[in-house]
């Protein structure tokens, strides 16, 4: 289970930028975790409630947010959504395609509780 | 109360709002594994500096990585220096039989994790000198879905299929597929007596991924039925590797464009 590694990755994030902040507590962290990133929401979500103990996130939300694949032909330039493991042309079938979207793994977001003398 | 830049707050409620403190947004649109990236940039930087050629290499757990690598080296080691970093949970097994072939190799044991990232790479690298070697093999730990996550440095990732799976696998672990700049089907010498595995179907399901990724047959236990991996091999090893930007696999190029 890898999750586990991206969520100490995200935790480390979160911790330096409320660290940066003076931010009392992180209160709301976004992610994006596309199909095709290789990390499944429910593990990472479950990872997160292990992970966040006794850390400045330690009562933080975690939303994650899960775009579909979009792929861009290279050939006939058509955008379509697809499934992650069909990742061929909807219009013209060509196999010669670019993720446009669907493959994300990323930190969108972080919402801060910062002390108002800090704010 | 506004709780946003607490224009209410009152000697009154002072003390409320200081408990709470006010809540602040900060966009970050940052990618999670951009730390274990910095690390594999500068394991890839390392590579190019000594002119190495670092390979990846995947599979499930019993598709012949270990097995393939012993016959690559026994067919190479007399024109290219090549050293092996192993990547298991645990024993070191897989390094005895690669120094056996009387080639460095150091063993990653991994513990409870199922893969390898970019900083247990980059601490085997403090051991293991670079220098005057050819070629280097990453075998990652035996798991299709883990390894694709994580960047290590490598210049290109090689997947194993081997024909007693199934051939739709590259449709089940449709990321580390699509990863590949190479997919080897391993124990090819199989396909006479299995008759339940495909390979025009393997090579559909992997066409279905959006790249022509080649797919190449081994037979590690027939040493001709390695010319097609040693071509490859060798036709890699050919290019220059010292250039900017550095030559990078898909699952790099790909998940980070």
């Amino acid at each position: 289970m890898h999750e586990l590694s991206v969520c100490q990755a995200l935790l480390t994030q979160v911790s330096e930028i409320a660290a940066g902040r003076g931010a009392a507590a992180v209160e709301r962290i976004v992610v994006e975790v596309g199909p095709l990133s290789g990390v499944e929401p429910a593990l990472l979500d479950r990872a997160f409630t292990v992970v966040r103990t006794g850390s400045c996130a330690a009562d933080a939300v975690l939303s994650i947010e899960t775009p579909a694949v979009m792929i861009r032909c290279l050939t006939c330039e058509a955008q379509s959504q697809t499934a992650p493991n069909r990742l061929v042309c909807g219009v013209c079938g060509g196999y010669r395609t670019r993720i446009v979207a669907g493959d994300e793994l990323r930190l969108r977001r972080v919402e801060l509780r910062v002390p108002l003398a800090a704010a | 109360m506004c709780t946003t830049c607490g224009c209410n707050v009152t000697p009154g409620n002072a003390h409320l709002a200081q408990e709470r403190g006010a809540g602040t947004a900060i966009e970050v649109l940052q990618d999670l594994l951009a730390a274990n990236d910095r690390t594999a940039a500068h394991n890839r930087a390392h590579f190019d500096a000594h002119g190495v050629l670092a390979i990846n290499l995947m599979s499930s757990p019993g598709a012949g990585k270990t097995a393939l690598l012993e016959a690559t080296i026994a067919a190479l080691r007399d024109r290219y220096r090549i050293a092996v970093i192993e990547g298991d949970l645990e024993t070191d097994n897989d390094a005895a039989r690669i120094r056996a072939q009387g080639v460095q190799a150091l063993q990653i044991t991994t513990g409870t994790a199922c893969h390898l990232d970019a900083e247990l790479v980059h601490r085997a690298l403090h051991e293991l000198p670079l220098a005057g070697l050819d070629l280097l093999f990453i075998e990652n730990v035996g798991n299709l879905v883990c390894p694709a996550s994580f960047d290590l440095g490598q210049h290109l990732n090689v997947t194993l299929l081997s024909v007693t799976e199934g051939d739709d696998k590259p449709a089940k672990y449709p990321v580390i597929f699509r990863a590949s700049d190479l997919v080897v089907l391993s124990k090819a010498d199989l396909l006479d007596v299995l008759d339940d595995f495909d390979p025009a179907r393997a090579a559909a399901s992997l066409r279905a991924l959006g790249r022509d990724t080649p797919m190449i047959r081994t037979a590690a236990r027939r040493t001709p039925a390695l010319e097609p991996w040693l071509d490859w091999l060798e036709q890699e090893l050919a290019r220059p590797r010292a250039l900017s930007p550095s030559l990078r696999p898909r699952i790099a190029a790909a998940l980070r464009a």
